[in-house]
């Protein structure tokens, strides 16, 4: 097939990054035909986004050429992109929620009346046109910031589309969807293609590779390694070639002991908030126990970062009652909650787990601080023995002065790891413990989140990735509008599918939860 | 008693248009991201250009496009320093007011010899309007006609700005870079564009505030605008960074102003005093304004 | 590779990577000076010799630029403590002016408690500093409220209060000058470089320099407030108890104003006149930016400033130039020296 009968070619795409010197791309060849659904696959840092954003105009190639529709294009800017056809939908949303839709979508291709004069009533019909088109369940007059998360993205897709776009990227548009609102994205995305319209998928979730894609491209570490009709290659296949090799979250545990002591136990939790009308946390009930690993799931926006706000001391809880090996630890700041032996690791390991400015040894002492403090004095040598001997046990690349901010992600989730891990008395709370991070760092925390339960540590484990909880956790807890929808026994746990556990998520099943 | 009262109202009215003025152009900059502490400073250049290019010129107009073009060069330095060498607006606003009470005083002393005030003899002050409309209904004369013309622009300025923040594409890519500019950036817009025009245009505002000040005085004084620049920023945020609520919020300050003078004369308080009570008004007003919005969020 | 590591151990980083961005500042602030003298000047040459000479001719303008640098030191310093812990104290101009006026009024008040009496009189100077800025931070802490702005209005009123209090209750009937009575001989701090105005208060200004080093990289509450500053969540979410750090640096760096307005008075000035040290606080705030907050980058910052300032003074005296020149070049290194551009000139970041 010649490069005028595809939609997009592009040829020996190379692009560094020159703080990192990594090749992002190397050598990149890609081919999308009109009409089709194409997925761009490949691990967390494979350079798919990198390429997408090339070819969007974000970023500037080192070398390499684009075709669209046969003619060879340059593209340098994103306005170039829109009028090439090309659209984007961002993994982060990128919308102003003080704003409506049809504010929105129309903001930087503005209809106006005399020149200058914004025509509104014009920009809500086209927007509701195109969303009617469609059958999006928006209207151009909501504000965007009343909007569910599937919404806004449908937001984005109508934004694209009111440039008349031929090729849409989207940039793993199911990380925030559950199973029914990405179906929903699925018939779009169909319907889509089979306007004419050409799609690019970015994901790494091999269900959906399946699913959806007519051919899928696969990138590993920055080359392509190949391009594939879907129907005949096998998830075995995609999986070996984005990972090198046989991938599965062989999680080796030993087997989960009758439960002994309650470590940590939420009694009738309320958590609400003056401008919120429905609690964040509501009849929240449960116990952690030694030995254990009790895993959190639930969609974003259900509670978990609210729990794990509660866990840390960030979050005052409204009524209710918290209570620590027998003790009442309700009303607890983050300082009581740190005297009191929390061990936590953050989601968020940047705005919150880490200082990046500060060094190593810094960020490792923050909490233990009146350990290496002798009458108001800082002991640096104990400090930096100290640091020294967790970089040898974590094996973490850096050295003890360093700034923080230099490390990569996983050596800093190393740091953040052994700082908590390092000052665990009876219970560790960890939350998205794996986001961001490559295979190497995830095995890693997965091997240190086994053996802590087998310490006989209690291991709150809140994720929103629902394989990581299946395969880590003894019990696991649904919470689906901020309370508990279920509650799964280890045997329940072994045998549960993602299906039900969608079900649970989102609010269409409830568990009787019994056993707390 | 009631003719005080209208005698303070109207010099409230008088009073309050340079913090009007210069509140507005301010909100531009405040509505793209940029908190722009250079109101005082800028509107000192326009005070001293206005009224060195009237006495050169002989024309109060003239004179005031000099101020204009005075001012919003300096803007657009402050604006090239902060937004394309990438500096913190908050010294970069304060270095501008630096600048200005520096630069003033400089031109003053070789352009005149002398570095106190400045006396211009041959400038009149600004044309009063007499509004054929107002000009018969009792109460409303005496409050709103026959001010200098300045004032009435002041009011057009703001309808006009109104109108460019949220009827024009300007406006809402604008706002649109104050509330979230990575969403401007995905759409290949460039926020700091905007913001650099938003410094223009709070250049333009400041120099007609500061005309008003030096024009209406007929002479230059160091430090003329003495904290009138800073007044204007806490404007901006009591009025909800709104057209109709910077009104209202000047329109205080103005009152309280010329309250003081009032009572300056009636009951003999230190001039230093009188002095301090639009800060201590603003202080005020700042920490009942945190008290207010912190008891409204009261969680993280 | 083993030089770099003892030095960081006590705290004092290598300077080499950011300094090339200070240099050139400095450089341009310079250019746009000799530019000023040839613009305006008759005679540029004498002009710019003055300037650049005057300070450094004798004892005396050498000891006197010195001495100028004094306040500069601890408004830096004070200036430091509080970025550091991300609070923005712009009040200093009050605290300097309201440090010294207490402690005038203190020490002649006290005479009759000896040197007893001098040094409460210095300490009340701090004390007086500490309460004005804390204020702002108390008010920051408990209705987050910008201690940027209310530092910078409660300031304001403080200038315009006390500039009264001299003017009226405090003046000192026996003379012409608008000011304060002088303090007794015996509380005066002693000349160290005659004929210039040198006091003993610049080894104080150092000592004030060390030890507020040493309070941050060396001690505990140091290091929270270094924490608070770099990353607030983290502060928080590591136990430390963020809101007192919201309050305590501002203290700190009102009472380093407070003290250095009350050593001016006891090593220079003697009396408080009306409107003495004007200028001073935003001065502090330049010299803590060029010192990119660091205690020991802050003494060579306030001897560039205090030699900008002699500089002008010298060549007002000696030529046809306004001292207000001086405003001018730092408003120049006030543009430039937060500029992320500059920053980054000649340094790159490697990711492991």
């Amino acid at each position: 097939m010649t490069d005028v009968d595809l939609a997009v070619a592009m040829h020996g795409v190379v692009k560094i990054y020159p703080e990192t010197q990594l090749h992002a791309n190397d050598q990149v060849d890609l081919t999308l035909r009109k009409g089709e659904i194409l997925c761009l696959a490949g691990e967390n840092g494979a350079g798919k986004t990198t390429l997408m954003k090339v070819l969007y105009g974000m970023e500037r190639p080192d070398s390499g050429t684009i075709s669209v529709g046969g003619i060879e294009r340059t593209i340098t800017s994103v306005m170039d992109a829109n009028a090439l056809g090309i659209g984007m939908v961002q993994q982060h949303v990128m919308l102003i929620d003080d704003f409506t839709v049809a504010q929105n979508v129309v903001l930087g291709k503005e209809p106006k009346r005399f020149g200058m004069h914004l025509d509104v009533p014009r920009s809500q019909h086209l927007v509701n046109e195109v969303i009617k088109a469609h059958r999006f369940s928006i209207d151009a007059a909501d504000k965007v910031a009343s909007l569910a998360v599937g919404q806004k993205q449908q937001v984005e897709i109508v934004k694209m589309l009111y440039r008349d776009v031929d090729i849409l990227i989207l940039d793993e548009p199911t990380a925030v969807l559950t199973e029914q609102e990405t179906e929903a994205l699925f018939s779009t995305l169909r319907a889509l293609a089979n306007q004419g319209k050409s799609l690019i998928l970015i994901t790494h979730k091999l269900r959906e590779i399946r699913a959806i894609s007519d051919r899928v491209a696969i990138m590993r570490q920055g080359k392509m390694v190949g391009e594939y009709e879907t129907a005949t290659i096998t998830e075995q296949d995609i999986s070996r070639m984005m990972m090198g090799q046989s991938v599965s979250l062989d999680v080796v545990k030993p087997p989960y002991h009758r439960k002994k002591r309650p470590i940590i136990t939420f009694k009738d939790v309320f958590v609400v908030k003056r401008n919120q009308p429905r609690p964040l946390l509501s009849h929240l009930s449960f116990s952690a126990y030694t030995g254990e690993v009790l895993g959190f799931a639930g969609v974003g926006g259900n509670g978990l970062g609210v729990l794990e706000a509660v866990l840390g001391g960030f979050l005052p809880v409204s009524t209710g009652a918290v209570f620590h090996d027998g003790k009442d630890i309700t009303l607890r700041g983050t300082r009581r909650a740190r005297s009191d032996g929390l061990a936590y690791v953050p989601a968020d390991r940047l705005k919150v787990g880490s200082a990046l400015y500060a060094t190593v040894a810094e960020n490792l002492i923050v909490a233990s601080r009146e350990q290496f403090t002798r009458f108001g004095w800082l002991q640096r040598r104990k400090i930096e023995k100290h640091a020294d001997a967790l970089i040898g046990t974590y094996n973490i690349r850096a050295q003890a002065f360093s700034p923080i901010g230099t490390l990569s992600g996983g050596n800093i989730q190393k740091v953040v790891l052994a700082r908590e891990i390092d000052r665990l008395q009876d219970f560790i709370v960890f939350s998205e413990p794996t986001w961001g991070l490559d295979v190497a760092s995830s095995r890693f925390v997965y091997d240190k989140i086994i053996s802590l339960r087998d310490r006989g540590a209690a291991v709150i484990l809140i994720s929103s990735n629902l394989d990581e909880i299946l395969a880590l956790s003894d019990r696991v807890a649904v919470l689906c509008r901020g309370s508990i929808s279920a509650l799964l026994s280890p045997e329940q746990v072994a045998q549960v599918t993602k299906e039900e556990m969608g079900s649970y998520m989102l609010g269409m099943n409830q568990q009787e939860v019994r056993d707390v | 008693m009631s003719e005080a009262l209208i005698t303070i109202l109207r010099s409230s009215l008088a009073i309050m248009t340079p913090l009007l003025l210069a509140a507005t152009g301010g909100l531009f900059t405040e509505l793209s991201g940029m908190l722009n502490i250079a109101l005082e400073g800028l509107m000192l250049i326009g005070a001293f250009a206005s009224i060195v290019g009237t006495a050169l010129t002989g024309n109060p107009l003239f004179g005031i496009l000099i101020g204009i073009s005075g001012t919003v060069a300096v803007a657009a330095l402050l604006g090239f320093v902060t937004l394309y060498l990438k500096s913190n607006v908050f010294i970069t606003g304060l270095a501008t007011n630096l600048f200005a009470s520096g630069i003033t005083v400089v031109l003053a002393f070789h352009l005149f010899g002398n570095k106190g005030v400045v006396v211009f003899e041959t400038v009149q002050s600004l044309p009063r309007w007499d509004l054929p409309l107002l000009r018969d209904i009792p109460i409303i004369s005496d409050l709103f006609n026959h001010h200098h013309v300045l004032v009435y622009l002041s009011w057009i300025l703001l309808i006009l700005a109104s109108w460019v923040l949220y009827r024009t594409p300007f406006g809402m890519r604008l706002r649109a870079a104050g509330l979230h500019e990575k969403t401007l950036i995905s759409l290949g817009l460039q926020p700091k564009r905007y913001r650099f025009i938003a410094f223009l245009i709070s250049g333009l505002s400041c120099a007609l505030a500061g005309a008003i000040l030096s024009l209406n005085l007929g002479a230059f004084v160091p430090n003329i605008t003495s904290g009138k620049g800073w007044i204007a920023l806490v404007v901006i945020f009591l009025g909800h960074r709104r057209p109709l609520g910077l009104f209202f919020a000047a329109l205080l300050f103005g009152f309280a102003d010329a309250f003081s003078n009032y009572a300056q004369g009636l009951w003999n308080i230190p001039a230093d005093f009188i002095l301090a009570i639009p800060y201590l008004f603003t202080l005020l007003v700042m920490i009942l304004l945190s008290v207010y919005t912190s008891r409204k969020s009261k969680f993280d | 590779m083993y030089e770099p590591q003892r030095l960081r151990r006590y705290g004092i980083q290598p300077v080499l990577r950011n300094s090339l961005g200070s240099a050139l500042i400095v450089a341009i602030a310079l250019f746009f000076l000799v530019l000023l003298a040839v613009l305006l000047s008759d005679t540029p040459g004498t002009t710019l010799r003055y300037f650049f000479l005057g300070p450094l001719q004798n004892t005396y303008s050498f000891g006197n630029m010195l001495n100028a640098a004094i306040p500069l030191i601890f408004g830096g310093l004070g200036i430091s403590l509080a970025m550091r812990a991300g609070s923005f104290n712009l009040g200093g101009e009050g605290q300097l002016y309201g440090g010294a006026f207490a402690a005038t009024i203190a020490a002649i008040s006290w005479s009759s408690w000896g040197l007893l009496g001098g040094i409460a009189a210095v300490v009340v100077g701090a004390l007086v500093g500490g309460v004005l800025a804390g204020f702002s931070g108390l008010l920051r802490m408990k209705w987050n409220t910008n201690e940027l702005i209310t530092s910078f209005l409660l300031s304001n009123v403080v200038v315009l209060i006390i500039n009264y209090l001299i003017a009226g209750p405090y003046q000192d009937p026996e003379t012409n000058l608008i000011a304060t009575r002088s303090i007794p001989e015996f509380m005066r701090f002693t000349r160290i470089l005659e004929p210039s105005n040198l006091s003993t208060g610049f080894y104080g200004a150092l000592i004030a320099v060390l030890l507020v080093h040493v309070y941050l990289y060396h001690t505990k509450s140091g290091y929270e407030l270094r924490m608070v500053g770099l990353n607030t969540m983290f502060a928080r979410y590591g136990g430390i108890n963020a809101l007192w750090y919201r309050v305590w640096p501002m203290m700190l760096s009102g009472a380093l104003y407070g003290l250095g307005g009350a050593v001016a008075i006891f090593g220079t000035y003697y009396t408080s006149m009306r409107e003495f040290l004007l200028g001073m606080g935003y001065n502090g705030l330049a010299v803590a930016l060029i010192a990119r907050f660091r205690p020991a980058m802050v003494i060579p910052a306030a001897l560039f400033f205090a030699y900008i300032e002699s500089g002008a003074r010298s060549a007002m005296m000696h030529s046809d130039v306004t001292f207000e020149i001086a405003s001018i070049v730092q408003a120049v290194v006030f543009f430039l020296v937060t500029s992320k551009v500059f920053q980054t000139i000649g340094t790159h970041r490697r990711r492991s």
